[in-house]
């Protein structure tokens, strides 16, 4: 059988279009390259551990569940081992190379504030839980987005605890000589003056200082009535409870997360030392009264204890913010499309994702979703699976 | 208040103390000053929390497993970081070998260990007081050093060696004694002391990776203050700055005490270069 030029060009037409048609099915297939960079070693880990097990857990979900439109979830995991110099070197390989469709994380501000402004040049949408405030800018950075509290929103919610709440109005801010430690500072004592407080004592301290009497002392001798730590350093945190425990000071020590950390606990000269010690946490992972939490962290936790996930050494709002990361993002995928504009459309007018760790809206000129409310106080010495009771004087 | 700043201030004086000390035997054997002297004290502090609380030792097998790892890092800072650098002492290579391998050690503890202070055992089963032996027993390692170095110095021909060594280097290997193997012994000894320190004050300083700078910057004072080599005069020199700093503390707190002491520290050197208890060295020509 001869065929004519006719047919084979046909031939050859119809072929061409159905490899046209099928590119697209196979492509739908494909899984959808999901950038993650967390700190799984190194220095500042602990973070990154913990909402490494709630990812996890998610992306598995996602994907038994169908994944996006019948495409998997791969998560592109690069460890920058604590250290903004890797961070900057994964992110470059995920956005150049493997070419991810979202970023999620750096987990910690140090390698965040090196990783955002990159992120943005190679216009790759990001979704970070670092808490430095200029590390969202819709201006500067109008693919990135916060999906969790700013500094600002934790040295508030502090400060109204003192003051609002303990109606304590004589105040001890002290930090130590970290970055992190002295813009604490030098962003709360303002913000407590405006509420009429008065700050009697301001002072930043080198964390290594084995003896901070001299410190608690001045405190005391100003008439502190509530002191406010801010460091991540649990020796330093851990120096300031024993001090203020051997010298029978009863005053409430009121500030950051580690103040309830296990190593903090680990430090304690007296297990006592940790009554009237209330770190920040996050209202929709804390024990309400009588010990209960919401039906939704309830729920999160059975399926934490079924999927037999370690709650022992890490803190619930950790796992519980890695949870909700790749929900949120697999949301704006399935509402929206998986290219950059859409996703980023679509998050720019997200209203009440309901997280575990709280919900979170954005808008094209606010990407800090986290809302104020959701900012509390705890009581340290409740730790019980991860979390916290709420501190006294907070509403059921 | 007077008591809480003579109490923790000469505390704290004798682990700088010792650091000092740790200089000096590493100096005197080598004329090298090996910035590993606060690396070692970290590590006292860290060896003797992972092998009595997280492995379960008892103390005294913690207490002397702590001060092997001491004489370990000696040993192999005399043979990475000092050793080949020796013959070119006048370029002061040794700076930059003793503060890389000290920079690795830190960072290898910060890796493995962690970066948060972790808790250093009680070593005394005996109730908290005032006087409590987080702060005597940094003292009494320091009389043990020092009592120690001198009976060793004086009384032993080990320690006339190490003297001789320390002497003239040239005319003690013309007299046949064994240098390098000396100025090894001398390493370990460091090892041990800075461990020690570190051990002895692990109540107060907890067991952080973070403790070896600021012992290295602190522990270097005495040495300066005290004049290169005088173990006598780093202890003096060691007390003086921790009373200092611990009033410094008391009367203008926070990072400002760390400026007072190190604007005392540098006009004390302008005044005195070769240091309160020290010398000036004469040259040969």
């Amino acid at each position: 059988m001869s065929i004519t030029r006719r047919q084979a060009l046909t031939s050859a037409g119809a072929a061409a279009i159905a490899a046209g048609i099928s590119k697209p099915a196979i492509a739908a297939k494909e899984p959808i390259p999901i950038g993650y960079l967390p700190a799984l070693t190194g220095p500042s880990s602990s973070t990154g551990i913990g909402i490494n097990r709630g990812i996890q857990l998610a992306v598995q979900e996602i994907n038994a569940a169908g994944g996006v439109d019948g495409r998997q979830l791969e998560l592109i995991t690069r460890d920058t081992q604590s250290d903004p110099t890797k961070a900057v070197n994964a992110a470059a390989e995920l956005t150049r190379g493997v070419k991810v469709s979202v970023v999620f994380g750096p987990v910690n501000s140090g390698e965040s504030l090196a990783v955002v402004p990159l992120l943005a040049r190679t216009k790759t949408p990001q979704v970070h839980p670092c808490w430095v405030d200029t590390l969202t800018d819709p201006q500067k950075y109008p693919m990135c987005f916060r999906n969790a509290p700013t500094n600002q929103q934790i040295g508030a919610a502090a400060n109204r605890y003192v003051v609002d709440v303990l109606k304590r109005k004589k105040v001890a801010v002290i930090s130590d000589t970290t970055g992190y430690g002295t813009a604490s500072v030098n962003a709360y004592v303002p913000m407590l003056k405006s509420m009429k407080a008065e700050v009697v004592y301001q002072g930043n301290v080198d964390a290594a200082n084995p003896d901070l009497k001299p410190e608690l002392l001045r405190m005391q001798s100003a008439g502190a009535e509530a002191i406010m730590p801010w460091s991540v350093n649990a020796g330093f945190l851990s120096r300031i409870i024993n001090t203020r425990g051997q010298m029978g000071w009863d005053v409430p020590i009121v500030g950051q997360t580690t103040l309830g950390s296990g190593q903090t606990k680990d430090l304690l000269e007296k297990p006592d030392y940790w009554a009237k010690v209330y770190p920040n946490n996050f209202r929709p992972v804390c024990y309400g009264a009588g010990g209960a939490l919401t039906d939704r962290t309830k729920a999160f936790l059975d399926r934490l204890k079924s999927a037999k996930i370690d709650m022992g050494d890490t803190l619930l709002w950790w796992i519980a913010l890695g949870y909700d990361s790749p929900h949120m993002i697999a949301q704006a995928m399935k509402n929206a499309g998986t290219e950059p504009e859409q996703v980023v459309g679509y998050l720019n007018k997200l209203k009440g994702f309901p997280g575990v760790y709280g919900d979170i809206s954005f808008t094209p000129e606010q990407h800090n979703g986290y809302l104020d409310e959701q900012v509390v106080m705890v009581e340290a010495n409740s730790l019980k699976n991860g979390a916290f009771n709420l501190a006294p004087g907070y509403g059921a | 208040m007077v008591e809480s700043i003579v109490l923790s201030g000469v505390a704290i004086g004798c682990i700088y103390a010792l650091i000092g000390i740790t200089y000096n035997v590493m100096f005197s054997a080598s004329r090298v000053f090996s910035f590993t002297a606060g690396t070692l004290g970290m590590l006292g502090g860290v060896l003797g929390s992972l092998f009595i609380i997280r492995l379960g030792l008892p103390m005294v097998v913690g207490f002397v497993l702590a001060l092997a790892g001491g004489m370990l890092l000696g040993i192999v800072t005399e043979l990475l970081a000092v050793r080949p650098v020796l013959k070119s002492l006048d370029q002061h290579l040794y700076v930059l070998s003793t503060l890389a391998l000290a920079l690795m050690v830190q960072q290898f503890t910060a890796i493995e260990w962690g970066t948060e202070s972790r808790p250093f055992p009680r070593l005394l089963d005996i109730p908290r007081v005032t006087y409590d032996q987080q702060y005597w027993l940094p003292m009494l390692a320091c009389i043990v050093a020092i009592v120690g170095l001198e009976l060793m110095f004086r009384r032993t021909l080990v320690g006339r060696a190490f003297l001789a060594i320390a002497e003239d280097t040239y005319a003690a290997r013309a007299l046949g004694l064994p240098e390098r193997g000396l100025r090894m012994a001398s390493y370990a000894l460091a090892g041990a002391i800075g461990a020690l320190a570190g051990f002895a004050g692990g109540q107060m300083l907890l067991a952080f990776f973070g403790n070896a700078p600021m012992l290295t910057f602190y522990g270097f004072v005495p040495v300066a203050l005290g004049g290169m080599g005088n173990n006598r005069g780093a202890v003096v020199a060691g007390l003086l700055l921790g009373l200092f700093q611990q009033t410094a503390n008391f009367l203008v707190g926070g990072i400002f005490a760390s400026v007072a002491v190190f604007t005392v520290f540098i006009l004390v050197l302008l005044v005195r270069p070769e240091g309160l208890g020290g010398a000036a060295t004469q040259r040969r020509v």
